[in-house]
């Protein structure tokens, strides 16, 4: 049964480093339920920033990150764990899996902590996303010996197998080679499309830029006045 | 009690059994004050009436630990008077309605015979040889704990 | 009233109840912080990513363990079995002199010359009314370094009760053998004189022939030869202890005047309280009596000190020991911090990184305490051995109530100390570690 993602509504945010500096301002932004979009910008223009925030990893300095109601800006931690747990799926820029463990039991990871009534569903899930994304007969062996495309695809399946209404994803092309590149472009979006997520990626793919249906700029930690309208 | 009071004056340490149970502080009673081993005998040496009454139930009694006969065993002799500190106080006569012996439930550490200990066990009257050690006696104490008093 | 019901508990009722109460904080935290996760193939992946540290941690933490255990099972050890020794020994008499090395020699047939005791003395001590038993216990000579024991037929028994093969001694060159002697019924052997290197010009002219055996004892007695008391003093060139018209029957009693003398007497009396009289009665200018179990309660007594404060050495080191591992611990956390921030990033709660980082330090510990307290009885196994090789007293160690409480204590303390890591860990900024 998916979920209908909420909205996305920033107003009025700042991020600055520990030290001080503004690394981020957004006056305001919106992003409507069940979109693809894509971020752009030049290295440390602060897009992995904003993704950050808004999976509520880092706090900002003032403002609000609204999905729906909820204002990750204002919540304790507890809480934006428990809200990234449920609703928000992520793909780091370097795959991120626990070497030491099976395709299988990386992508099912959050079975380990989910409760009880959700981890069968969540182990099927999985499986048929591993299966979906090519790699259902090898979800035993460990992640160690499996390619650069083939790392990321199962983290691919570690970000969905909750089915979460959110995906973000930092740069999840970046260490792959075009062909593979492609093949990950097309898997994340038919999967996203198909559950109606809302999907937000850091990248400069053209395959993932000319599927999205919005593209931002971010230099200087600000949006380009163009990408703000959709 | 013109005896017991000679002894004490003559152990130097009567004041504590001289003292009145009442004055004790009420802590260091147990349920029901601790007997005197004097109490379990009539003057001809026979069981009192207080030690037939209590045969079989569980009793506390006051005295002092004599020197063990075995090591590391769980038994032990119980004396009314600290053992070797007046030899000239005690007769022989007097000693075999002066002893209790002893059989705790754990294996204990030797206590000097000269600190009061209250013992707690089950009261067994009439003769009992141990099959460990082959010694006698008459009245017993068993499944017993001891506390210094 | 709680007292009271304590005490009528049965004895594993009480040692399991403060088992328990020791196991108590470990046992009440483990579900609150486990509950509901699971950990198994993270964590099994973390020990095995980190096995090298962790086998080192885990050593670490069963060599203090197997410290302490053994030196508790070993003490406890020793006690019983030197008590287990000196059982049938009630009461000795001997010359005023040491008391320890007169039961070292009468009880554990520790070779030393000591004074004898006259003819006199020793009819008046077999005369008294309470004495049931008393017997001669004349050492000195050896047969390859295993002790000859001159005594009476009431003696064996007494030690023996029932002989295990054979029939007592009935003539002066008749003996009857420990357990442990390397002597067929029907053997003969030659004493030597003392404990010295078995040397043919030292030895006498006299054989005995074994023709009994007693069951073993588990005390030195087992590699003990008895002879009648007579033949040691035959040996020697001494009188028979029997007047001129003697029959040959062996035993008491004895003739006073022609009684060569004994370094000791064994006592047995005829009742419980006469024990502590005749202790008194033979105190005296010409003798001392005592009780073996009342010196070695007091040799258990220094033991016990020796051994406690071996124990909070050992507990000391315990504690260090821990100490170390946790301070290993906040390392390997920082080492684990990358893959621990990753979970935390996924969304996992933080009870979950809390309870994973907690049950890996547990791991370490419950591994190292359950292979520490095999080593620890395996170390007070070989102890024992070693100890009962040297002093033929039957030494044997086990685990028992005591080790496991120490063990319960150590666990529950380290498992509470293991929580300072764990909550350090959930401290820790997500977005720093995840850049490791
Ligand atoms: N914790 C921090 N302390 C100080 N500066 C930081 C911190 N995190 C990020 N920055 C700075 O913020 C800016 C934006 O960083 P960010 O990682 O968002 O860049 P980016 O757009 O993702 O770049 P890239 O394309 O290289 O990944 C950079 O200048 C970076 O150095
Ligand atoms: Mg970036």
């Amino acid at each position: 049964m998916p979920r209908t993602p909420p909205p996305l509504r920033l107003r009025d945010l700042a991020v600055t480093s520990p030290g001080g500096r503004a690394l981020l301002t957004l006056p305001k932004l919106a992003i409507a339920p069940g979109t693809a979009t894509v971020i752009r910008g030049p290295s440390g223009a602060g897009k992995s920033t904003l993704l950050m925030a808004l999976a509520g990893l880092i706090r900002p300095a003032r403002g609000e990150i609204r999905w729906g109601e909820t204002d990750l800006a204002a919540l304790p931690e507890p809480a934006i764990a428990r809200f990234r747990r449920e609703t928000l799926g992520f793909v780091f820029q370097d795959h991120m899996l626990f070497e030491e463990l099976s395709a299988a039991e990386n992508a099912s990871l959050a079975a380990l902590y989910a409760p009880k009534a959700a981890r069968a569903g969540l182990a099927a899930r999985s499986e048929a996303l591993l299966t979906r994304l090519g790699l259902g007969a090898r979800g035993a062996r460990r992640v160690d010996s499996f390619s650069g495309g083939e790392r990321q695809r199962i983290a691919v399946a570690r970000a969905l197998a909750t089915d979460p209404p959110i995906l973000l994803a930092d740069e999840p092309t970046a260490s792959l080679d075009r062909a593979n590149a492609d093949r990950l472009v097309a898997d994340l979006m038919s999967l996203a499309r198909d559950g109606g997520k809302t999907v937000i990626a850091v990248s400069h793919d053209p395959a993932l830029i000319a599927a999205a249906d919005r593209v931002l700029h971010i230099e200087d930690g600000a949006l380009r006045p163009e990408s703000a309208r959709v | 009690m013109l005896r017991r009071d000679f002894l004490s004056s003559c152990l130097g340490t009567g004041l504590s059994t001289a003292l009145p149970l009442g004055l004790l502080p009420g802590a260091l009673r147990a349920e029901a004050a601790p007997l005197k081993l004097r109490e379990l005998y009539n003057k001809d040496k026979s069981f009192s009436g207080i030690a037939l009454g209590l045969e079989g139930k569980p009793l506390t009694v006051e005295g002092f630990m004599a020197p063990p006969l075995k090591a590391d065993s769980t038994f032990f002799v119980l004396t009314k008077m600290p053992m070797s500190v007046c030899p000239f106080c005690e007769t022989e006569a007097d000693w075999p309605a002066d002893i209790l012996a002893i059989y705790t439930r754990r294996t204990f550490r030797t206590v000097s015979y000269s600190r009061k200990i209250e013992v707690s066990g089950l009261l067994e009257l009439g003769p009992f040889r141990d099959p460990d050690t082959g010694f006698l006696s008459r009245v017993r104490l068993t499944g017993a704990h001891f506390d210094i008093a | 009233m709680f007292n009271a019901l304590w005490h009528s508990l049965p004895l594993w009722a009480q040692d399991g109840a403060i088992a328990l109460a020791l196991l108590a904080p470990a046992l009440l935290q483990a579900p609150l912080i486990l509950r509901g996760y699971r950990l198994g193939p993270l964590l099994r992946g973390l020990l095995r990513r980190h096995a090298g540290l962790s086998l080192v941690f885990i050593l670490l933490i069963a060599t203090s363990v197997a410290i302490g255990a053994a030196i508790t099972a070993q003490e406890r050890a020793l006690r019983q079995g030197s008590a287990r020794a000196a059982d049938k020994f009630d009461l000795i008499v001997a010359a005023p002199g040491s008391e320890i090395t007169a039961m070292l020699a009468a009880v554990y047939l520790q070779p030393s010359a000591l004074p004898l005791i006259d003819g006199e003395t020793f009819a008046e001590i077999a005369a008294t009314e309470q004495v049931a038993l008393a017997a001669p216990i004349a050492f000195g000579d050896s047969w390859q370094g295993a002790p000859i024991v001159g005594s009476t037929a009431e003696f064996v028994t007494h030690l023996a009760e029932t002989l295990a093969e054979g029939r007592l001694f009935e003539s002066t060159e008749e003996a009857v053998v420990g357990a442990g002697v390397p002597l067929e019924i029907g053997a003969r052997f030659t004493p030597a004189h003392g404990h010295g290197v078995a040397d043919a010009a030292e030895a006498h002219d006299v054989a005995y022939e074994v023709v009994g055996r007693m069951p073993r004892t588990g005390s030195p007695w087992d590699k003990a030869l008895i002879v009648p008391v007579e033949a040691v003093w035959g040996v020697h060139g001494l009188a028979d202890g029997h007047g001129p018209d003697w029959d040959g029957t062996l035993g008491p009693p004895f003739d006073p005047s022609r009684f060569p003398g004994t370094p000791a007497v064994l006592i047995r009396a005829s009742s419980l309280w006469a024990n502590y009289a005749l202790q008194r009665a033979f105190t005296t200018e010409r003798t001392m009596a005592f009780f073996p179990g009342n010196v070695l309660s007091r040799l258990h007594a220094i033991m016990g000190d020796l051994r406690q404060i071996l124990s909070v050495v050992a507990l000391l080191t315990q504690v260090l020991v821990t100490a170390a591992v946790l301070a290993g611990l906040m390392m390997l956390t920082r080492l684990l911090a990358r893959r621990l921030a990753l979970l935390r990033a996924l969304g996992a709660p933080r009870r979950f990184i809390f309870a994973l980082t907690w049950s890996f330090a547990g791991s370490l510990i419950l591994a190292g305490t359950a292979l520490g307290l095999l080593l620890g009885l395996i170390a007070a196994r070989i102890l024992s051995g070693m100890i009962t090789a040297r002093t033929d007293v039957l030494v044997t160690a086990h685990l028992g109530w005591p080790e496991l409480h120490l063990v319960a204590g150590f666990v529950s303390l380290t498992l509470s100390l293991a929580l300072i890591p764990a909550a350090l860990t959930i401290r820790r900024p997500v977005i720093a570690d995840l850049r490791l």
